[in-house]
């Protein structure tokens, strides 16, 4: 026997894990099919009018807030995650470093529920935030942070966080240090350093990172529902509205292949770019 | 030793700068579920903050819910916890049974055929969770499929595959053929070597993904929200419709139980792969 | 003349208990090449580290050019250094790592092409400037982390086992070329080595460490010709150390033969003896060459021939001895055969115990 199996048997252990996935294919597929039906109700005929019907000003707007939103939300995530996995590769107590890990993985596990209600406690008009600055005299009217946009942010900078922690870290993990003390002995300082050396050898890691998060949070649900409170409209909840009260299921199809080919298209355009930077690095 | 890219001494305005913002990234991660903790012990019906006093009421609240036989609501919480509790057995035991010989094929077979296969594998952790619960639903109401729990359990066996067979694959890659082919010369059939070689040094990384299962389906609430019916519904779900309106402290106190069963559970996973696996 | 550069006092670094360095002191002449020897463990890299800054001494002190450097952060040193791994930036091109630090010292363009151009053409790879680090050969790169420390006209040049990774035909032109380069720049240097051989050939003065503390300091003949104690012969040179002790008058017993060499030690005192191999002096039994003096009958237990050199393990009673011959002063015997030794012990050092 060598490390070749009998085909028999790979085709054996593969088929069960093939059963497994097939409906998720399926679903995939069935939803590709819908979004060309030329009937709203029922898969009939071949149209494309599905998508021409997105094209108005609501499902616009839903599109660029959706942008808007997962773009700040990226960009805040990288600037919060880098200092992250930089304090959790460097830590030096093995108690300490598993204790990061716990708080910064809890958020990308636990119900989301869970979470929105601990927003809507800080946030909310007698939430933590508002009675704080009451008691300080800043305001004396509670000032509205859930149930818009802020709000929504918030939640989405949370719960995406721990995606780029994580990738982050291994690429901090891979750099030596002593290019950094290479640096150093050339005269820079840390800032320096970190701007000179870190920064771009880190670079494909927060192109796959951000790429990973903006795609998370572009297709948000749970956060905009709980939290935006219908508000805020994300292309997840305007796909959603379509099908619970209008029961427009081939212009929710067409809705969701728009938002999976956003997807789609951010994934492979920073799988592009590491290659690319990565191609020059050589390494 | 990896002190020199966060210098701990001399590392002045830098070293300040990152742990200030490394600080704010903590707090985001950890206060909601600090505060649903804390409020979960207030003593009065008002959520605003602080508190004014602390009691253990909601948590008595809680047991009264899951204690009382509860026939006014459609659908009691303690129904909803079975189910949720049955999905994610199903889900983990599913999701397990197929990935472990998955992962020793694609372990064994050509670069080609292990990446496409891995590929197809992650593509339902990239898939949009709204669209992956519409097209679910679309499928089984057009279809009219009568599935009963399963409804629930096929799409969250999809949504945890990625999961599992990443811990699997990971518990492979320690595992040489040479050590079965050594249990073959001593004269074991392939199967058995399988059996009494791979499967058991897999299985931390068995293990692993068998928690991660449970904990994914367990707290999940996107697809399900699309999926769940008045018959079958989750705990998530339950929580959701009753909170729909305004927040209860009582809810808050089962929160706080499903924070303190997914700390255990992460825990134990950290344990179980310490340091030789990344979690994502 | 004896003009200090850097000056060490009584330097100490512990990590929690374990103590790395214990008070190790120092000079360091200006524009020599100063070697840091010793078996791994013994603290010659967090020594080198101490001095480039990237870390800090639990006591002791620094001087350069009679200032302290004590608590100055390694940026602001100016001290050239090349790493183990050499540490060349994986994104940036060969001018780009060499004119790093001139950057950094805000140098202006046309200097830093212009350097670059001349450190280029003194490693002798004048036309790799716009390769990218991962296109370069080990020897290349090699040239490069020293050209890029050279760069910044450092006042003291470090080097932590540079040469390590290098196979060992390479690593012996490197060793020639890194001491030309330091010669023609002038530079104070120090490296950080284990290999005996390198330090011999590469240092003006060689300083052999153990257990964090400075066993010897002196130049490479001196301390192999005086190694300070048995640590210091064993490791430079790899001597035989052979228990002895002094008979009347002072004369060494050795192997049971009574010698006419006088030990600066008391009667009845133990002591041992370190032996280079290379003292050994081998003859026939009975022949016109063999010594009259001080013969200890010895039998052939291995002998290979290594072309110039061979090399013997004899025995005397239970002790044995590594002999090392040149071709023309080989004894034809073979394994099994008995030989007569002779050893000068004016060329060897007698310790006590």
């Amino acid at each position: 026997m060598t490390s070749h199996l009998s085909r028999r048997l790979a085709f054996a252990f593969t088929l069960p894990a093939l059963v497994a996935i097939a409906p998720f294919v399926a679903a995939c597929l069935y939803i590709l099919r819908f979004s060309l039906s030329g009937e709203q109700g029922v898969i009939e005929g071949f149209s494309l009018t599905p998508y021409y019907e997105l094209l108005t000003p609501y499902f616009g707007r839903s599109v660029w807030i959706t942008l808007k939103l997962s773009l700040i939300a990226t960009s805040v995530v990288i600037v919060l995650a880098v200092p992250l996995a930089l304090v959790l590769v460097t830590l030096q107590s093995n108690l300490a470093r598993r204790l990061l890990t716990v708080t910064i993985l809890l958020p990308l596990i636990l119900n989301l529920l869970v979470q929105a209600y601990g927003w809507v406690l800080l946030l909310g008009p007698s939430g933590v935030i508002n009675s704080t600055l009451i008691a300080l005299g800043l305001t004396d009217r509670p000032v509205r942070l859930m149930f818009n946009e802020t709000g929504v942010l918030l939640g989405l900078i949370q719960t995406s966080l721990p995606l780029a922690v994580f990738p982050i870290a291994s690429s901090v993990r891979s750099i030596s240090s002593e290019y950094l003390e290479a640096a150093s002995s050339l005269g820079a300082t840390h800032w320096r350093s970190f701007r000179d050396i870190t920064l771009p050898l880190l670079r494909p890691g927060l192109v796959a990172a951000a790429s990973i998060v903006f795609a998370f949070n572009a297709s948000a649900f749970a956060i905009p529902l709980l939290l935006g409170g219908r508000r805020v409209q994300m292309v997840g909840l305007a796909v959603r509205d379509m099908i619970s009260p209008l029961f427009n299921w081939s212009g929710a199809a067409a809705g969701g292949m728009v938002l999976i080919l956003l997807t789609i298209f951010v994934l492979f355009a920073s799988n592009y770019l590491v290659r690319k930077t990565t191609a020059r690095i050589g390494t | 030793m990896k002190t020199a890219l966060l210098p701990g001494r001399n590392g002045g305005s830098f070293t300040f700068a990152i742990r200030l913002l490394a600080v704010i990234g903590i707090l985001v991660c950890a206060l909601p579920v600090a505060i649903v903790t804390i409020m979960s012990f207030s003593a009065s019906e008002f959520t605003g903050f602080p508190p004014q006093s602390f009691s253990f009421r909601w948590y008595q609240d809680v047991w009264a819910l899951f204690t009382a036989a509860d026939a006014s609501s459609a659908q009691s919480v303690s129904e909803a916890t079975l189910t949720s509790i049955t999905v994610a057995v199903l889900v983990m035991i599913i999701s397990t049974v197929v990935c472990v010989p998955l992962a020793y094929v694609l372990a064994r077979s050509e670069r080609r055929v292990r990446e496409g296969m891995e590929t197809l594998f992650t593509l339902p952790l990239v898939f949009p969770l709204v669209m992956l619960g519409i097209a679910f639903l679309l499928m089984a109401e057009s279809l009219k499929l009568e599935l009963g729990i399963w409804r629930i359990v096929i799409p969250h066996v999809a949504l945890v595959l990625p999961f599992v067979l990443r811990n699997c694959l990971g518990a492979m890659s320690g595992i040489h053929v040479e050590v079965e082919e050594a249990a073959v010369s001593l004269g074991a059939s392939p199967a058995r070597a399988f059996w009494d070689v791979v499967i058991p040094m897999m299985k931390p990384g068995i293990l692993a993904g068998l928690i991660f299962a449970l904990i994914i389906s367990f707290n999940e609430f996107t697809v399900t929200f699309f999926m769940y019916t008045i018959d079958i519904s989750t705990l998530p779900i339950w929580m959701y419709s009753r909170t729909v309106s305004s927040l209860d402290p009582a809810t808050l106190a089962i929160s706080v139980v499903i924070i303190l069963f997914d700390l255990v559970l992460i825990l134990l996973v950290d344990r179980l792969i310490a340091g030789r696996a990344n979690l994502f | 003349m004896s003009d200090t550069h850097l000056s060490i006092e009584n330097v100490t670094k512990s990590f929690g208990t374990v103590h790395a360095l214990a008070d190790v002191s120092l000079n360091v002449d200006r524009g020599s090449f100063v070697c840091l020897l010793g078996p791994s463990g013994c603290g010659k890299t967090t020594l080198l580290r101490i001095i480039a800054g990237f870390e800090a001494a639990s006591a002791g002190s620094l001087t350069l050019d009679g200032k302290s450097i004590t608590g100055q952060p390694a940026h602001h040193r100016g001290f050239g250094m090349v790493f183990q791994s050499l540490a060349l930036f994986p994104h940036m091109t060969v001018a780009q790592n060499i004119a790093y630090g001139l950057k950094l010292r805000k140098a202006g363009r046309a200097e830093q092409s212009q350097r670059v151009e001349e450190l280029l053409e003194v490693i002798e790879l004048p036309n790799i400037a716009d390769r990218p680090v991962s296109a370069l050969s080990g020897g290349q790169r090699q040239r490069v982390a020293i050209a890029r420390a050279l760069a910044i006209r450092p006042s003291l040049f470090l080097l932590d086992e540079p040469l390590s990774a290098l196979d060992a035909k390479l690593r012996e032109n490197m060793q020639i070329e890194l001491r030309r380069l330091q010669q023609k720049f002038g530079v104070t240097t120090i490296l950080v080595t284990h290999d005996q051989a390198e330090a011999m050939m590469l240092a003006d003065e060689l300083v052999v460490m153990k257990d964090g503390r400075i066993r010897q300091t002196g130049k490479p003949t001196d301390v192999y010709r005086k190694p300070a104690d048995r640590f210091v012969a064993d490791f430079l040179g790899s001597a035989n150390l052979v228990d002895a002790r002094v008979g009347p008058g002072g004369k060494l017993v050795f192997l049971g033969a009574q010698t006419g060499h006088v030990a600066p030690f008391s009667e009845n005192a133990k002591v041992s003896v370190a032996v280079r191999p290379e003292d050994v002096r081998l003859s026939l039994p009975g022949t016109s060459d063999t010594p009259v003096n001080s013969a200890i009958a010895a039998q052939v237990v291995f002998r290979r021939d290594l072309g110039a050199v061979s090399e013997w393990i004899l025995s005397v009673g239970d002790v044995e001895i590594r002999a090392r011959c040149p071709r023309n002063q080989n004894p034809d015997a073979s394994v099994g055969d008995e030989v007569a030794v002779d050893i000068d012990f004016e060329d060897c050092q007698i310790y006590a115990g």
